[in-house]
């Protein structure tokens, strides 16, 4: 059980790495939470009945368990500094390369925990039906968080453009 | 700005993401299993220590003080309680951590509020402010009369036993109280904040 439980980690931990990444801006809170992530969808994959919707759990197991962890931390910070790199990459280079995404990024930081992940759900192309399953709430609820979050977000992001 | 930009350059987080192997998944969840389980270990050694350790004072006062029938009494209801607190904090303890997180995040938050709400605002979540005393003048009793080697209600009626428990118990109440008040209000805490995510996630502005 514990190879197939690995196969499928390996395959889909992407989608840890980038719930991680909207929820936690230090490396160490990230690091303690993918582990935890880990945990809980190992505890959780016995009763993982549905193998077609693998990705649906581990976006639900993702998000719950980083809630959880904020809950714990409360390290919830609204910093106009940009957000700090995932890996050793040097930060000008980077900034010429993704300097588009690290704005989207800091813009998504400024949502609160729940309109996130809805974002989140929706910029990783998943269906209004998908959503709803993960957050537990009707499609037309999702359409209207979506739409409201992504006025949020653009003002967000004009906001910055135009404050730096 | 259109949306289907924002999904554009969302897309750069594959360049920034660094993937790990099977082998450091694996280590990974072998290095958090192992601290799960040692944390287990430490509350039921701790748990299981206290028992044993209560048990045997409780079998001792007991053969030394077989005439003392208030001494007994109050032994018996030291032990009761003790043993039943316990169970229950164990039982609490394993409920919180058995939190299913595979389930939509509304489903879970209110899972999870309700079980918070019984133990924080629920029928019996004042039964501390009554045991807690209860249990602290016991254990301060059967303590001070066994090491006096006088019947119960002969430390009862010194002088000196009962400006010590005068004394002493509001001093120790207050420790106590203290400690229960912070664990109480962490918790309170983290209620306030689950109940905030579910208005956030109920509410649709």
């Amino acid at each position: 059980m514990k190879e197939e439980f690995l196969e499928i980690l390996t395959n889909y931990q992407g989608i840890l790495h980038k719930v991680n990444r909207i929820y936690f801006r230090n490396e160490s809170d990230r690091k303690d939470n993918f582990q935890e992530i880990i945990y809980q969808l190992w505890k959780s994959f016995p009763k993982l009945q549905n193998k077609d919707s693998i990705g649906s759990w581990i976006y639900a197991v993702s998000i719950n368990t980083s809630i959880s962890k904020m809950k714990k931390e409360k390290r919830i910070e609204y910093s106009d500094n940009l957000p700090e790199s995932m890996d050793p990459i040097d930060p000008i280079e980077k900034m010429s390369l993704n300097e588009n995404f690290q704005w989207l990024l800091k813009a998504i930081y400024k949502l609160n925990e729940i309109d996130k992940s809805i974002m989140l759900l929706y910029l990783e192309e998943k269906s209004y039906d998908e959503i709803s399953q993960i957050i537990g709430i009707s499609k037309s609820n999702v359409g209207v968080r979506i739409n409201r979050a992504k006025e949020i977000l653009k003002q967000n992001l004009n906001h910055l453009n135009y404050g730096n | 700005m259109e949306t289907n930009e924002l999904q554009n350059i969302w897309k750069n987080i594959d360049t920034e993401i660094n993937l790990k192997s099977k082998d450091e998944l694996n280590q990974l969840l072998s290095e958090k299993i192992k601290k799960t389980i040692n944390k287990f270990l430490y509350i039921t050694g701790f748990s299981i220590s206290v028992c044993v350790g209560l048990i045997i004072f409780l079998v001792i006062t007991a053969l030394n003080r077989q005439n003392d029938i208030f001494y007994q009494l109050n032994n018996l209801a030291l032990g009761l309680i003790t043993f039943i607190s316990l169970f229950f904090s164990l039982l609490s303890w394993r409920k919180l951590q058995n939190n299913k997180y595979n389930q939509p995040l509304k489903d879970w938050l209110e899972k999870r509020i309700s079980l918070l709400s019984v133990w924080l605002t629920g029928r019996y979540s004042k039964l501390h402010l009554f045991m807690i005393p209860i249990l602290y003048i016991l254990i301060v009793l059967s303590i001070h009369v066994y090491f006096e080697h006088k019947s119960f209600i002969e430390v009862m009626k010194t002088e000196e036993s009962i400006v010590g428990l005068i004394v002493g118990t509001p001093i120790g109440l207050f420790i106590a109280f203290f400690g229960t008040r912070k664990i109480r209000k962490y918790h309170l805490k983290n209620l306030e904040y689950l109940k905030e995510m579910h208005g956030l996630l109920c509410n649709v502005y």
